[in-house]
């Protein structure tokens, strides 16, 4: 299908000139977007139909593919010879593109103008060597949100260190059928789940020196607390069988004091559990303060005949009420200037919860074999979950791997 | 066979034109046409292994034996090569234990018969991944619909999560495996069962034959072309299936579930060492074409003595 997919384009161009004669040849671009909800493929035809409206020169043919097998689908792509023109990616697989030489830098056809209507914290991830080889797409950041009917029921107030949350959840696990706090073990972002803790306990995924952090002492006391809690019953049993969406579910449920989330869970829990009351605050504080930024990267593909097309769209799939569409659509925090100082970024106290969080926002590391490395860590995790390995054997060896990984 | 001379053949002249290179001649299109489907990937795989590739799959230069040098240094390649061969133990000798009893009922005449085979093979009509999509869901623990039965019927009295830890993850998929196998295996037993001599079983009885002697003394031995082949075939795909284990687990935790394929995957697509990727690859197809092999000549091997004496 795949392979198939540009000769039957070509031919479809063919059989179609031959029928319109002395028509317009259509220029074609290929734009593989990440599957975020079910709302983004619909949202991408619709800027795509607009802009054709405006430009009847140029088709752009959309690609709806799932986050879980974006990476190997661009890699097929790219291995067959067959890769998109544009494509939204993850950030951290950012750096890999760009050393492959498959990433094309966009100074050039990147106006001040243009440059100037992002937002300077997220357009820093995409820049790599000096030069900015994508830009910034989506983007949110993370927060702690608690069931407050829980909290109340408990007798306690929103916890705003570790040691209150820690005793929060004492508490709250004294209730029938509830747990303190909801502990991701399995599958995406597993990592993610344990660099908050990390973070916020003063440690980082790498050192200055480049050197994996996990082995720091600020990381073995993050993990022994979520270790700790775990086994005093103050998480959910067996972590290692929820994923991200387990634990949010069961959050949606009641059944949870408190979870790490993202503010794409905003909608879902207004629609899914209308009656609970939740609030979005940041995350509990034992050395720093932090929160997890995450963006998503615009890609140009280097091998692209179309850059100049591509980029066109591109230009017109950033105007403000594109982007204020999409940001509010999928609830993501906006990256551009004039969507953020619209009233309902501002004003929401939701998305001001998330957003509260971006001026110390920690993003993961842009540096190569990025899989590979949360890979270890989550495995290093589930030792410490299971207890099968001390927190500081796991992570002392998880280092270790790490810092192979990463020739050092 | 060709190559036997045809003594007891009245018409030898016709036959001496077949047993020269038309035959040969004959088989070329479709040996060609196998060559290519079945050689230019493994060519191409082990062209790929000996290479340093990208993270993209570009061809960065001759590596030697790199690329195997790595895969043979990974604890991980052998904890999962191990897993590998327990999982394809496991899965294929249950399925065969099952599937011949089952096949035997069901080759019985009984009242709905036809549906009671509608029954046994409808898991085959369902996607691989959706049935392990369905077991993910049935077997969560909080959620799930196992716990939940098994609470309300009071077995058990606390939830269990089957999938939390890599023992238990590993048997509930492997007998998840053991199920998605049966309708297969069962098609092959009920055709054979479909051609047995009742000749056979008609004597047998005269002679006083209990209906376990004739299990043991005629069922068996004339199924044995069919158990081998099921053998064979079950092996193969068992010893390749990726869904059950990549939908359910990952793998996880902590690699315990990890079988040949599943890292395979991982490295492939996740990591991006696709040279290191491509070695596995080429070890697991050796793997299998050793294991093939070895089986056919040993099964060839059993089966040529009887015949020869019967011959003889």
């Amino acid at each position: 299908m795949i392979r198939a997919k540009k000769p039957v384009l070509a031919t479809s161009l063919l059989v179609l000139s031959a029928f319109a004669g002395p028509a317009l040849a259509k220029t074609t671009v290929d734009f593989t977007v990440a599957e975020y909800s079910s709302k983004t493929g619909p949202y991408f035809e619709e800027v795509a139909a607009a802009f054709e409206a405006e430009n009847p020169d140029i088709d752009i043919n959309i690609e709806v593919v799932p986050w879980d097998t974006l990476l190997q689908r661009l890699t097929t792509d790219i291995t067959g010879g067959t890769a998109p023109d544009i494509s939204i990616i993850g950030t951290r697989w950012l750096l890999d593109f760009a050393e492959q030489g498959i990433a094309e830098p966009v100074d050039e056809y990147l106006t001040p103008e243009f440059k100037d209507t992002f937002i300077d914290t997220f357009m820093a991830p995409s820049v790599i060597d000096g030069k900015i080889m994508g830009l910034p797409v989506a983007a949110s950041a993370r927060a702690m949100i608690i069931n407050a009917d829980l909290y109340e029921k408990a007798g306690v107030s929103p916890p705003t260190t570790w040691d209150e949350l820690y005793e929060a959840s004492k508490k709250i696990s004294e209730l029938p059928d509830t747990y303190g706090l909801g502990l991701q073990g399995k599958e995406i972002e597993t990592d993610a789940y344990f660099y908050y803790a990390l973070w916020t306990h003063g440690g980082d995924i790498l050192t200055e020196d480049g050197m994996s952090g996990l082995d720091s002492p600020e990381a073995i006391e993050a993990a022994t607390l979520y270790k700790k809690m775990l086994d005093e019953g103050l998480t959910q049993p067996s972590p290692t069988n929820y994923s991200r969406e387990d634990v949010f579910n069961l959050f949606k449920q009641g059944t949870l004091g408190t979870i790490f989330t993202f503010p794409m869970l905003i909608p879902q829990l207004q629609a899914e559990a209308p009656d609970m009351n939740y609030q979005v605050l940041p995350f509990p504080e034992k050395a720093s303060k932090a929160t997890y930024g995450v963006t998503d990267t615009l890609m140009l593909f280097s091998d692209s005949d179309v850059k100049e097309e591509a980029w066109k769209f591109i230009e017109f799939a950033y105007g403000d009420e594109w982007r204020s569409k999409f940001d509010r659509g999928e609830g993501f925090l906006p990256v551009t200037k004039n969507v953020a100082a619209e009233e309902y970024f501002t004003a929401d106290k939701d998305v001001a919860g998330f957003a509260a969080g971006l001026p110390y926002a920690k993003f993961a590391p842009t540096i190569a074999n990025w899989e590979e490395i949360a890979d270890t860590t989550v495995r290093a995790l589930q030792q410490i979950y299971l207890g099968q390995e001390t927190p500081e054997a796991a992570l002392t060896a998880a280092a270790a791997e790490i810092n192979k990984i990463r020739g050092k | 066979m060709p190559a036997l001379p045809a003594p007891n053949v009245h018409d030898g002249s016709e036959m001496t034109s077949f047993s020269g290179l038309k035959p040969l001649a004959m088989i070329l299109p479709g040996l060609f046409l196998a060559m290519f489907i079945i050689g230019y990937p493994v060519a191409d795989l082990a062209y790929t292994s000996l290479q340093e590739v990208s993270r993209f799959g570009k061809l960065q230069g001759f590596a030697g034996f790199a690329n195997f040098a790595e895969v043979f240094s990974d604890p991980l390649f052998w904890s999962s090569l191990y897993r590998t061969a327990i999982w394809t133990v496991c899965v294929v000798a249950g399925t065969l234990l099952l599937s011949l009893p089952i096949a035997i009922m069901l080759n019985e005449d009984f009242y709905g018969r036809g549906l009671a085979r509608v029954i046994i093979m409808l898991p085959w009509a369902i996607s691989l991944t959706m049935t392990a999509v369905v077991w993910r869901w049935t077997l969560n623990g909080r959620s799930g619909l196992l716990n939940a039965t098994l609470m309300d019927v009071g077995i058990i009295a606390e939830p269990i999560e089957w999938l939390a830890e890599a023992q238990l993850a590993f048997t509930v998929e492997i007998l998840v495996g053991i199920l998605v196998s049966i309708p297969f295996t069962t098609t092959i037993f009920l055709g054979g069962l479909s051609s047995m001599p009742q000749e056979s079983y008609e004597a047998s009885m005269v002679d006083g034959a209990t209906r376990w002697d004739q299990f043991i003394h005629i069922t068996l031995p004339l199924m044995k072309p069919f158990i081998n082949i099921a053998i064979v075939l079950n092996v193969i795909y068992v010893f390749n299936s990726l869904p059950i284990i990549w939908v359910m687990t990952e793998g996880g935790p902590a690699n315990g579930t990890d079988i040949l394929v599943t890292y395979l995957y991982k490295l492939a697509f996740r990591f991006g060492q696709l040279g290191k990727a491509a070695a596995i690859s080429l070890i697991m197809f050796g793997v299998l074409l050793a294991f093939t092999i070895l089986y056919v000549m040993l099964v060839s091997r059993g089966d040529r003595q009887p015949e020869e004496v019967e011959e003889g």
